[in-house]
């Protein structure tokens, strides 16, 4: 774990050292933030075209949730990868020749049916989805057509050890489930210490993705305090009515409760906690419940020890006062419809376009042309690169893999909104089990 | 920790909350389906179309008076009598929503099968999503303080419970409500008159009664009673496009419970479904969903007529 404070800007750097930092190409260095950097400078470098890549668009297809209470996650994730495409295309596209259109589709409805039509209009690479389910169906579809797609949202453990064990062609960005979870059980223990957590209780979504999140934290939790859980409610997605469980976990005054709620059901959840006095029977930690940032009731939150994670992004760290990569993704974001503060969702379909964009123009360095979808999977495993929220690796088991954050969530009047207060920094090797190894085992091989 | 009495009784007082609300919602859908003999599935969505209107409405209205203070009983008294007053304008609204789609939608289709109706207000609960979308947008929205102004108020502190008082609040006019259907159904002489068209329909002509005046105020009633109900339902939670399925879904069950098309049922059925569903959270979650349909289920093999039988004789 690293401190917020630890945590400095690396000062001045000049062109070639930027490239070199940041994958060699302007693409890489625009995606990264820093294409002020490269302003006035008609030097070619590395992932310039030569003549043998064709001007000819690329086509992009995107699936994520663009309305209904999924879509405040959903529409994020869908600004986050347009702002990509669009510094990608500022600086002429991939290989400075091929600009990328991108077409968003609604998963609300049929998703893999919409997956098909992206395959079957010829697209070039799909990102996507938001949600475990239509993740655990298209992947394998993803595997048959041979095209990649670039997950945005983090999803469950299982895509990649029993949905789809051996991918080649499917890979995703985000933090998954365990990384959420375990760096939270470790907050927990940073904030209250191993000694004074004996209880815990659960406050999660009622489907597969609360349940999952509720069991891995429950595993880590165990692990590192040996607490026992005292209880376990699961409302229903969009619930209007929580009390029940809200009154449920006042009567037990767990030392911990842990939630996974979201979105709308975040804010619903905290007024109604703060209503029924939870906040002083409990400390409450939860894995994405700065996913409502603009959206958390201050009078609510006020003076109370409520903790998130932000899964591989939060927007000021580093600080943006000092960290200009952050900075102009920030004042970027908030140009944008329906994004009032950019959260981890905005960063999964930035980063997921990015590890796709710089992936193919390291291929074409290697190649001298445009590369094939296998090849460009090849490339993908293993590859590093930056975004404003840092340095982030496709591990070689095609999962993201990238530093975790989490902090107290704190009202900011100035802001409107959310922010998270003393953050704190976990690295995958703290969050996430290495290649080759379950996730089940991992936690297995903890010592209690 | 708190003893296993106050839990009982608090997680109580939450089904009853809840509760109340869901009666506003199937006190409607009843009396709809009692008078007119349609089973109105676009209700639900009445019910969340009143949620975003009553948005706008409590922002005018919290935007005009301040949140009570601390100790303040005339800011208050003026601030909750604002927030009474938004929900009723808010019911208001929905009359004459309520008027349109009897009057132009239903009204031609009433000779013919019920699968038309069906139909047809399955058409009208998409085309009021797809309205609601257009107006407010897709994502959610919120009012901000009206639930912590009302939470300021202090009520069942005073009883050594911690209960939010906005759910007192709930209760208490669901309470009135109920109090002022049954009053309006078994005292008034335009309840009497929509009773004895529920009971019988060619008699009520007869004698003079005009029956597209009844189903039109009988829709427009059931068009209120939601309204009020998604603003009663707004505070503590937001408005959603979603928010209209599982009212309605439940609703079915509090009719069948409580009888088609019997007011008294609805009222039985949804204090019952309320109350069940809560302890069943607290005490067995996994009950949560099956335990109303369960009840449901034995009602269908016991008494198939439900609890209190069909409209008309008693309100």
């Amino acid at each position: 774990m690293v401190r917020d404070a630890d945590v400095h800007d690396s000062g001045g750097i000049d062109r070639r050292g930027l490239l070199k930092a940041v994958g060699g190409t302007a693409v890489a260095a625009a995606l990264a933030g820093c294409s002020s950097l490269l302003e006035g400078d008609g030097e070619d470098g590395p992932g310039q075209a030569d003549g043998t890549v064709t001007d000819e668009p690329i086509e992009a297809g995107m699936l994520t949730f663009t309305r209904g209470a999924a879509g405040v996650l959903g529409i994020q994730a869908q600004r986050g990868a347009e702002l990509a495409v669009q510094r990608i295309n500022d600086v002429g596209g991939i290989a400075g020749r091929r600009e990328i259109t991108l077409e968003v589709v609604d998963e609300g409805d049929s998703p893999l049916d919409s997956y098909n039509q992206f395959i079957e209009e010829g697209k070039d690479v799909t990102f996507g989805p938001i949600s475990s389910g239509t993740h655990a169906q298209i992947a394998p579809e993803v595997e048959s057509n041979e095209v990649v797609n670039v997950g945005t949202d983090g999803t469950v453990t299982t895509l990649y050890e029993e949905t789809v064990p051996d991918p080649t062609y499917s890979f995703r960005f985000q933090n998954y489930d365990v990384m959420e979870c375990v760096t939270m059980a470790r907050e927990a223990v940073a904030r209250l210490g191993a000694d004074s957590i004996e209880t815990v209780a659960g406050v999660n979504p009622g489907y597969t993705f609360g349940e999952d999140e509720m069991a891995v934290f429950t595993r880590a939790i165990q692990k590192l305090t040996g607490a026992e859980v005292v209880y376990e409610g699961f409302p229903e997605l969009g619930a209007s009515d929580m009390s029940n469980h809200i009154t449920s976990v006042n009567d037990e005054e767990p030392d911990v409760t842990f939630t996974s709620l979201w979105g709308g059901d975040v804010t619903t959840f905290l007024r109604q906690a703060s209503a029924n006095d939870m906040f002083d029977n409990t400390t409450v930690v939860g894995s994405i419940l700065y996913s409502a940032a603009g959206d958390v009731p201050g009078d609510a939150i006020e003076g109370t020890e409520l903790y998130s994670g932000s899964r591989n992004f939060y927007w000021d760290h580093p600080r943006t006062g000092n960290w200009q990569p952050g900075r102009e993704l920030f004042e970027a974001a908030q140009d944008q419809d329906g994004v009032s503060i950019p959260n981890a969702h905005y960063m999964s379909g930035y980063g997921a376009v990015t590890a796709w964009a710089t992936a193919v123009e390291k291929a074409i360095d290697l190649l001298g042309s445009y590369p094939s979808q296998e090849q460009i999977a090849t490339v993908l495993e293993g590859h590093g690169f930056f975004t404003p929220a840092g340095y982030h690796v496709m591990a070689e088991d095609h999962q993201g893999m990238s530093n975790a954050v989490a902090g107290q969530m704190v009202y900011d009047e100035d802001l409107g909104g959310a922010r998270l207060e003393d953050v704190n920094i976990y690295s995958p090797s703290e969050t996430a089990p290495s290649p080759g190894t379950t996730a089940s085992d991992w936690l297995d091989s903890w010592s209690g | 920790m708190a003893s296993g009495l106050e839990t009982l009784v608090v997680q109580t007082l939450n089904g009853l909350q809840f509760g109340f609300v869901l009666f506003l919602v199937a006190s409607g859908l009843t009396v709809i389906l009692g008078i007119l003999d349609v089973l109105n599935l676009a209700h639900g969505e009445l019910f969340a179309f009143g949620a975003y209107a009553s948005v706008g409405i409590f922002g005018y209205v919290t935007g005009a008076i301040a949140a009570p203070v601390s100790g303040g009983i005339g800011t208050t008294i003026v601030f909750v009598i604002g927030i009474l007053a938004a929900i009723v304008v808010t019911g208001l609204v929905l009359i004459p929503v309520g008027v349109v789609l009897e009057s132009v939608f239903l009204r031609p289709i009433y000779e013919r099968d019920q699968v038309y109706q069906l139909v047809l207000t399955f058409a009208l609960l998409l085309i009021i999503i797809d309205v609601t979308k257009f107006v407010w947008g897709d994502v959610p929205i919120r009012t901000n303080s009206v639930y912590s102004g009302i939470n300021q108020i202090p009520t069942s502190e005073l009883l050594g419970i911690t209960f939010p008082t906005y759910n007192v609040f709930a209760i208490v006019l669901g309470a009135v409500v109920v109090v002022g259907l049954f009053y309006f159904f078994a005292r008034t002489k335009t309840g009497r008159i929509v009773r004895a068209t529920a009971i019988n329909r060619e008699m009520a002509t007869a004698i003079g009664v005009s029956t597209d005046r009844v189903f039109t105020l009988v829709f427009a009633l059931g068009a209120f009673l939601a309204g009020i109900a998604g603003a009663v339902r707004v505070p503590p939670t937001a408005a959603t496009l979603e928010m209209g399925t599982n009212p309605l879904v439940l609703s079915f069950v509090v009719i069948v419970i409580g009888g088609l098309g019997s007011l008294r049922g609805a009222f039985v059925g949804a204090v019952v479904v309320g109350v069940l569903r809560s302890w069943m959270i607290s005490f067995y979650p996994p009950g949560e969903i099956a335990a109303p349909f369960a009840i449901m289920a034995v009602i269908l093999l016991v008494k198939p007529e439900g609890l209190f039988g069909t409209w008309g004789e008693t309100a």
